[in-house]
């Protein structure tokens, strides 16, 4: 579950001393039930990515107060916040951000690592989730062998992969074709309903938020009236 | 993350910039290497002077000398706590002395001692035993050598280097009588004493020094100072007449500061090995303290290149960071596994710059004594042992500290920089 409270974001533009206050997000208010999947859908700088990353802890909010999993996060450290995402957030990137060193095995199996998990056990639950997923085939690939649609799947592996109940998607088609995008989203629709996950997806694509139970339009850093989805 | 996983980690990072890695941990190897091959030649030299000063003497005899304050009193230093024996030798000086065995004759030095003191001071002799009875005698290594027939002195005159010709007595001196003749030459009076060779004395620990007493047992001390005052004329005082030497012998090596202090505080003038050891050893640290700092800068300057290396390893894997963070990597984590490079660097190039210093410490102490034979034809600096490098386990446990410290300091920036890497700006980067 996600909840946000009168969010407020300010980015400072320019150089030093002539800087420039320019107001990102503006008193967002965002309820996200369990289970749900969220699209929030808008152009290049209405400020949905920036959006995103309040929600992940990587900007902290001026202003406002985000509960996730019903644990205030508004205020955590760095470190504290790192601990949060390793056991409930997960994420898909637009560009995947695959290690280009490591197969894809490894790649999903990076987060476990962190965890501190022994190797049998990382061993079968990566196995698990490369079957769950359809990676069977690639497990011993690096990233520069796999098709775009291959490494979507990785990415999505390695945010499934610690077991969260929140994954946070930043344009997750944004880098395929329309047939890998339809592969893709048919895949989160159907993990969401395997899982019981709850997933915010930024999309500038009618398509992808289309897909999603509840829509939001985000224009000049204000988040639109939702609008239900027949999905 | 577990510390297998980790290591695992930095391995991975390492073999994917093998070339860079590879100099870097040169560098530090040259340095350390540097540093413990320095300082050994410290360590190396010190050991040669140490055997030196330790062959001349045993390290638990401590010398007292009467220096006019305190008569020296034997029995009562014997009671002073761990004191093992107490040997007081008394050197006749006096008069004009004649030793024969047979046809051999000689002029050797005479001293009382007490024997039963000798045996407990553990002071070994080359043959025999120490004797029982008070007509036996132990003499010196070169006794045999010293007394010469008038063939060997013949011998001699044709020939000056003693050394190339067998003169003396060659067989074995055991149960020989000797016959000691002081002359009065004005008086043309003598006094004779004859003894039993019993034992003889070690083998001189230095090659140029020559054993020449003949150790006769105190008991005869009385008689002969008085017989020998008869004949010298009774105005000679005793104390004239002979040198006294007292030698104090601590039962272990830890005894000896104690036992020594003990006699100073007595009144007492001593000397031991240990003091001069002390000294010594002073001195030396200086100097290996000294070496090791100029080692040191050598590893500096090697971290210099690992701070170069870390650095770009940091800007390099920008992008990897910022994913290991968004998928909850913690910052301390982040930067353990840097240090935890720069650590692998400075363990690895230790580990080969000790090596390769063991290899080239042998190849010193193997090849400079040749080098400096054929230099100057010396054979001395082939048949003496002079430690010219000595890598005791010590030094490496410094160098390493030092090597190892340096290399985690250098990555230490480089790693905090990691820490405070922003995950969007990273997640940007292609």
């Amino acid at each position: 579950m996600i909840t946000l409270t009168n969010i407020c974001h300010t980015f400072s533009i320019g150089k030093k001393g002539q800087e420039r206050q320019v107001p990102v997000l503006k008193d967002v208010n965002l309820q996200v039930e369990s289970g749900e999947i969220v699209a929030i859908i808008g152009k290049s700088g209405s400020g949905k990515s920036t959006l995103l990353n309040t929600i992940a802890g990587f900007l902290k909010p001026d202003e406002g107060k985000i509960v996730l999993n019903h644990k205030d996060t508004t205020h955590l450290s760095e470190a504290e916040h790192a601990k949060f995402r390793l056991k409930n957030v997960g994420f898909i990137f637009q560009n995947f951000q695959l290690m280009p060193g490591l197969t894809a095995f490894e790649n999903i199996e990076l987060p476990l690592k962190i965890q501190g998990m022994g190797k049998n056990t990382r061993f079968q639950t990566v196995r698990k989730i490369m079957e769950r997923v359809g990676l069977n085939e690639v497990l011993d690939h690096y990233p520069n062998e796999l098709s775009g649609g291959q490494q979507q799947r990785v990415c999505i592996a390695r945010a499934l992969v610690t077991n969260p109940s929140i994954i946070l998607a930043d344009e997750p088609t944004g880098s395929l074709d329309s047939e890998t995008e339809k592969e893709i989203l048919e895949l989160i629709q159907s993990l969401n309903q395997s899982f019981d996950l709850t997933f915010v997806i930024i999309t500038h694509d009618e398509e992808v938020a289309n897909s999603a139970h509840k829509k939001y339009r985000m224009h000049d850093g204000q988040l639109q009236e939702a609008i239900y989805s027949a999905v | 993350m577990q510390f297998k996983d980790q290591l695992d980690f930095v391995r991975q990072h390492v073999k994917k910039n093998r070339m860079r890695i590879f100099t870097t941990i040169l560098a530090t190897t040259m340095g350390c290497a540097f540093l413990i091959v320095l300082a050994s030649v410290a360590f190396g030299l010190q050991n040669s002077l140490k055997k030196e000063v330790l062959s001349d003497d045993t390290l638990t005899r401590i010398e007292v000398y009467n220096d006019g304050n305190k008569e020296i009193e034997p029995t009562e230093i014997k009671k002073m706590k761990n004191v093992n024996a107490v040997t007081m030798n008394t050197l006749i000086q006096t008069g004009n002395l004649e030793a024969n065995i047979g046809e051999y004759k000689g002029s050797p030095e005479v001293i009382l001692t007490d024997f039963k003191e000798n045996e407990k001071a553990n002071l070994k002799l080359s043959k025999g035993t120490y004797p029982e009875k008070a007509d036996g005698v132990v003499v010196g290594y070169n006794v045999a050598q010293i007394l010469l027939s008038k063939e060997d002195e013949k011998k001699l005159e044709k020939e000056k280097d003693a050394s190339k010709i067998n003169i003396g007595i060659q067989e074995s001196m055991i149960g020989k009588k000797i016959t000691l003749n002081w002359k009065n030459e004005e008086t043309k009076k003598k006094v004779t004493r004859t003894f039993t060779i019993e034992g003889v004395g070690p083998k001189p620990k230095k090659e140029w020094e020559q054993d020449g007493t003949i150790r006769i047992s105190k008991e005869n001390e009385e008689a002969l100072v008085q017989d020998l005052k008869t004949l010298y004329g009774k105005k000679l005082k005793a104390e004239e007449m002979i040198y006294r030497t007292t030698a104090v012998y601590a039962t272990d090596l830890e005894a000896v500061t104690a036992i020594n202090k003990a006699l100073q505080d007595e009144g007492y003038a001593t000397y031991t090995v240990s003091q001069q050891l002390e000294e010594m050893n002073l001195l030396f640290l200086a100097l290996k303290a000294g070496l090791i700092f100029v080692g040191t800068i050598a590893i500096l300057i090697a971290s210099i290149g690992i701070f170069n290396t870390m650095t770009m390893a940091v800007t390099e894997r920008t992008r990897e960071i910022g994913v290991m963070k968004a998928i909850g990597a913690s910052p301390k984590l982040i930067q353990r596994l840097f240090v935890m490079e720069s650590a692998y660097i400075g363990v690895i190039g230790t580990v080969i710059a000790v090596i390769i210093s063991y290899i080239v410490s042998f190849a010193a102490n193997y090849a400079i004594p040749k080098i400096l034979y054929m230099a100057t034809n010396e054979k001395k600096f082939l048949t003496t042992e002079i430690q010219f490098s000595a890598i005791p386990w010590q030094l490496v446990v410094i160098a390493a500290a030092i090597s190892i410290g340096v290399a985690i300091l250098s990555g230490w920036r480089p790693a905090r920089k990691a820490t405070k890497i922003d995950v969007i700006q990273a997640l940007r980067q292609d």
